[in-house]
């Protein structure tokens, strides 16, 4: 009750130094340990709204509702913790757990991602901008400096500089990779226990087939109150925005 | 047909033994006879009792009913009195007959029942018309008093008998109900009735139907019942033998037969129809046998809907009046030893159709597939009994766990509302078995077959545990989408094209002209001539000498626009005239260039030559630098 208390008196603040965050985030674990599921979910998503989230916040959430039996969302929390901190063990395992609780099987779907998807789900967004950058500088640098060396150093410093620009260039196209999914590539995540997949962008149309929470989907392109879903196996239908929530 | 009613058949014969020792020595009384109804006015639909009573009557008369043919005659019923008076003129017997009729009108009107009449050996007695008023229809809803026999104190009435609540007293008699008399066949005839005829989805209804009879029936072939469409449909009764059960409707007696029953369940809203059922009906014995077809009446039934606010573990099927129970074998059991879990469902309702709660247990204690087993029962015709699924739990470690308490929500539609019937959670103690790891650590015999279910299995399971710190981090934009990034990855270009634009403008700009470069030998020349005049105190004469010539010689090609070096001397004076030279400064600078040709290969003079040298040399080029 206590505890309770305490979180209600956080939640109310409108910004969280980092101890008052680190606190917060220690009271929603507790919370979440006496199976206090709604307490611990409400803490985790004050620290996200006050701009103090992160993948492991996000983990936390993600997990708390997978426990409250909140599928859709679980499966969105741990999808967004995913690309914000990167694959990792535990992730990936209660991601595990949310798809075996599914509802819908996707027959026919490819067993995996596309290529470009994978690849930029692989590589660090934010590692791979930085040794494009540092590689395109220092090859050009060098590659300028060598107006100015002798010849004997001049081969040394055209060496690097191949090089750095060799480097600058694959790293380069990472990060093209990775501006190429995220402007084209927007994927979601059901959220509603049910959603109709219709023909057409509008009540009227005929349903297709129907969704469920958890189940990870492309958005295509957004018509009035419908979005145009498609599922990993190609299946594609007009459904309720307010459905489905962006990764 | 006559028939004689109870009390008539029970009085009749000691009466009529007494009536023959008494009419030998006395006297009957005289004769009366007259007609009564209960109620003048009536419906069509109701039913009235006409009375004939006959006092005094000798035995030889005759007493004629009347025959009206507005009016149906549905019963007959007799019953005799005797009475005696003792007195001064000797004793007399007067014996009383009454004749009961149950009538029902044919048709609306002011109707009139003839007189009876009664004719004895010498004389014909009449009674009076009655006149009936008849509406359509029913203005009686209880039917006309029949005759009752008078009740017996209860011998019990003041025991003490402690008073249990019965949890099926709220039933309804199954035969608590009349049915209307049919106008045709109503000596016989099949019959539907419905306990309830406005029941909520799920909720039971019991359909009985009945033969009524005032005829022996001896065989009735097979039933035909309707589909039942609609309806989840269970057997309550189907009797092989008929037994009789007397009924009294509208006053007139009948025998009502119970052909079948059935607990009737609908499945859907909305008004649900019941076809008639039809039977074919022998009557009478032997060769006075009649065989005789008959149709039930048709029945609808009322479905309404279950309300809105379903709790969310609400199964379509979990209607009636029910109480969740859960036990377990045991609440300690050694690792590797199984537990058995009963989760018992009690109560009223359709059994079949309900759906128990999944017994739900920590990821430590393995649950089987359960089994079920039912005990239908009928308690008044109403439905219900008990479902237990018996559930096998082996621990996997050690430890306390918690089987969380189960919930049963069920629609009780004697409330109309959604109820739950729910367990308290229990806690299970699982200790090291004696076979397993501990045994072995022991140092006993190892095991030849170890027992796996007896190990404390520590297997992944559920979810990943939550991260105990986090790094706090707003949502990052990617570093590629920020808005330094293409500026910062363009700048390295952009700072080599600058380079090489700076270098090619500095290219274009640093082109010299023929005068700048004569400037700039003149310029060369005089550093020359500076640098000789240091080496002219410690330098050898060959580079004293060399250096002034070198200037002379810078001076010539920066004044002449050509090359100096290497050209004789007539040809360089033949060029400076070409240039306008005077001559005596043609002959002062070659005289120069002589001096110093002369130093470098034949020194000799000292200092004081090379001064004059640089002297002359220095005449020379300021000379024409005048110019």
């Amino acid at each position: 009750m206590i505890a309770l208390l305490a979180i209600s008196a956080f939640l109310g603040q409108a910004y969280y130094t980092p101890e008052e965050a680190q606190a917060l985030f220690s009271q929603a674990n507790d919370a979440y340990y006496r199976e206090e599921f709604s307490a611990a979910i409400e803490a985790y998503r004050k620290l996200i709204e006050r701009g103090r989230g992160g993948p492991d916040v996000l983990f936390n959430l993600g997990t708390a509702c997978l426990a409250d039996g909140r599928l859709g969302e679980a499966v969105l929390h741990l999808e967004r913790a995913r690309r914000a901190g990167g694959p990792s063990e535990d992730v990936e395992a209660n991601l595990a757990v949310a798809r075996a609780r599914q509802l819908d099987q996707v027959i026919g779907a490819s067993a995996e991602e596309p290529f470009l998807q994978r690849l930029a789900a692989a590589t660090p967004e934010r590692a791979v901008s930085l040794a494009f950058l540092s590689s395109w500088i220092a090859g050009l640098g060098l590659l300028g400096l060598c107006r100015y060396l002798r010849p004997g150093r001049r081969a040394l410093a055209a060496a690097l500089a191949a090089l750095s620009l060799t480097a600058a260039v694959s790293s380069g196209a990472l990060v093209a990779v990775h501006a190429y999914v995220s402007r084209t590539i927007t994927e979601a995540v059901v959220v509603a226990p049910a959603l109709k997949a219709r023909e057409l962008p509008r009540e009227s149309g005929r349903v297709s087939f129907e969704v469920h929470a958890g189940l990870k989907v492309r958005l295509l392109e957004t018509a009035g109150q419908f979005v145009r879903i498609r599922l990993p196996n190609g299946l594609e239908g007009w459904t309720e925005k307010e459905g489905v929530a962006p990764i | 047909m006559t028939r004689t009613g109870d009390s008539a058949l029970r009085w009749a014969g000691p009466a009529a033994a007494a009536l023959s020792v008494l009419l030998s020595s006395t006297a009957l009384a005289e004769v009366e006879l007259y007609q009564s109804v209960d109620r003048n006015e009536v419906g069509t639909e109701d039913t009235f009792r006409l009375s004939i009573v006959v006092s005094g009557a000798p035995d030889t008369a005759q007493l004629q009913f009347p025959a009206p043919e507005d009016f149906e005659v549905l019963s007959r019923s007799q019953s005799t009195q005797m009475s005696y008076h003792f007195g001064g003129g000797g004793s007399s017997i007067k014996r009383v007959q009454k004749y009961e009729l149950v009538m029902r009108a044919n048709r609306a009107g002011t109707l009139t029942i003839p007189p009876a009449v009664l004719t004895t050996a010498d004389r014909t007695y009449k009674t009076e018309a009655i006149e009936m008023q008849v509406k359509k229809g029913r203005l009686h809803t209880s039917p006309p008093p029949s005759p009752r026999r008078p009740t017996l104190p209860d011998p019990f009435r003041n025991f003490p008998v402690p008073s249990f609540p019965d949890p099926f007293g709220d039933l309804d008699d199954p035969m608590g109900f009349e049915p209307e008399i049919p106008r045709s066949d109503s000596d016989l005839f099949l019959r539907f009735h419905l306990d309830k005829e406005e029941v909520y989805v799920g909720e039971q209804t019991t359909l009985s139907l009945y033969i009524f009879s005032r005829l022996d029936v001896s065989s009735i072939d097979p039933v035909v019942m309707p589909k039942l469409e609609g309806f989840w449909s269970e057997e309550l009764d189907s009797p092989s033998q008929l037994i009789a059960e007397q009924k009294v409707i509208d006053g007139v007696p009948y025998k009502a037969y119970l052909l079948r029953r059935r607990a009737l369940f609908p499945m859907k809203p909305g008004a649900l129809q019941i076809q008639p059922a039809e039977a074919d009906i022998t009557t009478g014995l032997m060769f006075a046998a009649h065989r005789s077809h008959r149709k039930s009446n048709a029945l609808a039934v009322k479905v309404k809907p279950m309300p809105p606010g379903a709790p969310a573990a609400f199964s379509q099927g979990n209607v009636g009046r029910w109480r969740l129970a859960n036990e377990l074998s045991q609440t300690e059991v050694a690792l590797g030893q199984p537990i058995t879990a009963k989760v018992v469902l009690e109560g009223r309702g359709n059994l079949k159709s309900v759906s128990l709660p999944k017994l739900a247990a920590p990821p430590q204690i393995r649950v089987y597939e359960p089994t079920t087993s039912d005990k239908p029962a009928s308690v008044k015709n109403q439905l219900g009994g008990k479902r237990v699924q018996e559930y096998l739990l082996m621990p996997q470690q050690t430890g306390t766990f918690t089987l969380p308490g189960l919930s049963f929500a069920f629609f009780n539609p004697e409330t109309g509302a959604y109820e739950e019937s729910k367990t308290d959670p229990i806690q299970v103690t699982a200790l090291p078995g004696a076979g397993g790891a501990n045994a072995i650590a022991s140092g006993g015999p190892t095991p030849t077959s170890p027992d796996d279910s007896a190990k404390n299995k520590l297997e992944p399971a559920g979810l990943k545990p939550l991260r105990y710190q986090a790094s706090f981090a707003a949502a990052a934009q990617p570093l590629w989408s920020r808005p330094y990034f293409i500026p910062l990855a363009l700048a390295p270009l952009g700072l080599w094209v600058g380079a090489t634009v700076l270098a090619m403008v500095r290219g274009a700009l640093g082109r010299e002209d023929e005068a700048s470069r004569k400037r700039k030998k003149a310029r060369a020349a005089r550093a020359r001539l500076a640098a000789a005049e240091k080496l002219a105190q410690k330098g050898t004469p060959d580079e004293f000498y060399g250096e002034v010539e070198k200037a002379l010689l810078h001076l010539l090609e920066a004044k002449l626009g050509g090359p100096a070096q290497g050209l004789t001397r007539p040809q360089l004076d033949e060029r400076m005239a070409a240039h306008g030279v005077p001559a005596e400064r043609r002959a002062k600078v070659l005289s120069v260039l002589e001096t110093c040709e002369m130093g470098r290969y034949a020194p000799g003079g000292g200092n004081a030559a090379r001064g004059r040298a640089l002297d002359d040399a220095e005449e020379a080029m300021e000379g024409w630098e005048s110019r």
